[in-house]
């Protein structure tokens, strides 16, 4: 008996020193991330570090969940899930509502949103859209709300431009003629746009206001309970940022491999793909990775504080850290 | 025996019936007309217990105490009413518009087998493509206003009509023409005093159908693109984290198809008065 115990003793003692010795990976931990959005080029960091083992050496199996943004941010806030991606203005509503979440990094360091109209029409600053007709994905989400911040930094009043709501179908509206303008990612229609012979003048959101974009969100209870978990994931990601910024084509190719149907796609459709990760890596630069700019938080919540979105000013020091950047 | 003997032997008989008998039917007939009520108070109860004590959070799972305030609130600001009459008037133009473009071609199905072998494909195709891959397509190409979500709800509704016009007017017995026939019925004649009137039943099953259906459609074309109507609240709700406010569109959508239901009901109790009672229930 006594030696059955002492047995039960050094045999799991003698693995785990030979593994240590092998240099085997800590055991990994299986994470569920929401994406927000169907795969895409735009998650190229993510796969790259995948393929380059980032998360691997971090201890994390990670586990794309492309569901709804909105989703993500519920699961996190009921700390169903440790993580998932989100755009700035998310972050403040959801705190509103007494969801315990956090901003733990910035991906993106502008706002992508912009208007977008035909180079012929005039357009080209936010005081052209008074009096025009303007399509828009609807009116939430992150779309709206940097369409109200151009409007605002216009000094233009809500009801300046009459406003369609027509789903994501920008493209469409747009070249068929629909629409005087519509509210795009500055990343991907107007490459589309231009891609179907529609050349476009573009206001982007981030050359007239600095907002919180698109990153990491965690919750309360993680970053009490778990803080080297969200250091590792915080990490593995910027590493994957870095190098797809590093190596755009090696990026797109991985992408193949996550993205159904890229490799597929006609030449000329995978150059616009690759555009759209080229212009989606000019956001991701920055001199200080991952780090929340507070005077982007205090904008965003002005903003929606302006919109109505928000009722009760909210204390934003608690809505973001940057206590996990590496 | 004597009269009084076999007297008190029938009552004891008939006491002992009466213990033995299920519960009186005059009683549960006192109960039925509450039974709803009495049903959807027990759901309100659980559901309360459950948002109480599973420890789920609000933005998960409101309490319906919760969502009772956010209807109030909803109904006061005005915000309600307005994003209500929008997706009821969708709802009652597709229905209409659904409705006399499958009764119209279904009336042309059930009487020419031709017809219906040729349009049989397109008819078909049409149900099995998924109304939330065509409504951005739809929104696209008429636009995004009413009219797009109009024709999602006339397509939703569009072939559990069709059918049952079909199967309706095709139900009536042959004997039943070769009458109208001898009787020098005309083709009008024979359409209003025998083929309507005998599709009628199995036509208002689709209509009733389709009226539940047609508020799916109204609220599938408000989330594809849409700033009014109890879809898009639905979608604000959700982008807020708002989840009361959620359930306040979701529980005027069932109330919505309920109201439309029973009013389809009421219509087939007056439309088939003509019917024998039994037949008619």
């Amino acid at each position: 008996m006594k030696t059955f115990a002492m047995w039960r003793l050094i045999v799991p003692a003698a693995a785990a020193w030979l593994a240590a010795c092998a240099g085997t990976p800590a055991p990994t931990e299986h994470i569920r991330l929401p994406m927000g959005y169907i795969p895409n080029v735009q998650y190229a960091p993510f796969y790259v570090a995948i393929e380059s083992g980032f998360f691997q050496e971090a201890g994390i199996e990670l586990e794309f969940d492309y569901s709804f943004e909105t989703d993500g941010v519920k699961l996190v806030g009921a700390e169903e899930l440790p993580f998932s991606l989100v755009s700035g203005e998310q972050v403040l509503l959801a705190r509103a509502q007494g969801l315990p979440v956090v901003y733990v990094m910035a991906w993106w360091q502008d706002y992508p949103v912009a208007v977008a109209a035909p180079a012929d029409s005039g357009i080209q600053t936010p005081q052209d859209l008074a009096g025009r007709r303007i399509g828009i994905p609807g009116l939430f989400g992150a779309s709206y709300v940097g369409y109200r911040a151009l409007l605002h930094a216009a000094g233009l009043p809500e009801n300046a431009a009459t406003l369609d709501s027509i789903g994501f179908n920008q493209v469409e509206a747009l070249a068929a003629g629909r629409e005087e303008a519509v509210v795009v990612y500055a990343n991907n229609e107007p490459l589309q746009l231009e891609a179907r012979g529609v050349p476009v003048n573009l206001i982007r959101v981030a050359d007239y206001v600095q907002l919180a974009s698109n990153g990491l969100l965690s919750n309360e209870a993680t970053l009490r309970e778990r803080p080297e978990l969200v250091r590792d994931m915080v990490q593995a990601i910027l590493r994957g940022v870095a190098q797809a910024i590093a190596d755009p084509q090696a990026a797109f190719e991985i992408c193949k491999k996550y993205v159904e149907g890229l490799g597929a796609l006609p030449p000329e459709e995978q150059d616009l793909q690759r555009a759209v990760l080229a212009a989606s890596i000019e956001f991701w630069r920055s001199d200080r990775p991952g780090y929340s700019d507070p005077a982007a938080w205090e904008n965003m919540h002005a903003l929606l504080l302006e919109m109505g979105l928000l009722a009760d000013p909210l204390d934003i020091q608690q809505a973001f850290t940057n206590d996990y950047l590496p | 025996m004597t009269f009084g003997a076999f007297a008190l032997e029938k009552e004891m008989e008939i006491v002992s019936a009466q213990e033995l008998r299920p519960p009186r039917p005059r009683l549960r007939r006192s109960i039925r007309p509450w039974l709803p009520a009495l049903a959807l108070g027990a759901g309100a109860l659980v559901w309360e217990a459950v948002a109480r004590w599973s420890g789920l959070p609000p933005f998960i799972l409101p309490a319906p105490s919760a969502v009772a305030a956010r209807y109030a609130r909803a109904l006061a600001d005005g915000s309600l009413p307005r994003h209500a009459l929008i997706t009821l008037g969708e709802v009652l133009s597709g229905l209409t518009l659904g409705l006399l473009a499958a009764t119209v071609l279904g009336y042309g199905l059930a009487k020419s087998h031709s017809l219906e072998r040729a349009l049989a494909p397109y008819i078909v195709a049409s149900q099995s493509v998924p109304i939330v891959a065509i409504a951005p397509l739809l929104v696209i190409w008429f636009g995004p206003g009413r009219l797009s979500k109009v024709l999602i709800c006339a397509l939703i509704v569009f072939f559990p009509i069709l059918v049952n016009t079909v199967v309706g007017v095709r139900s009536v017995p042959r004997e039943l023409y070769d009458l109208m026939r001898t009787l020098r019925a005309s083709r009008r004649q024979i359409f209003l005093k025998l083929e309507a009137p005998a599709a009628m039943p199995v036509l208002l099953g689709g209509l009733k159908i389709g009226a539940t259906l047609s508020v799916i459609g109204a609220v599938v074309g408000e989330f594809v693109g849409a700033d009014q109507g109890l879809g898009f609240l639905i979608k604000v709700g959700d982008g807020l984290f708002d989840t009361a406010l959620v359930f306040v569109a979701v529980i005027t959508l069932i109330g919505m198809a309920l109201l439309l239901y029973g009013a389809v009901a009421l219509l087939e109790r007056r439309l088939l008065a003509w019917r024998a009672p039994e037949e008619a229930r």
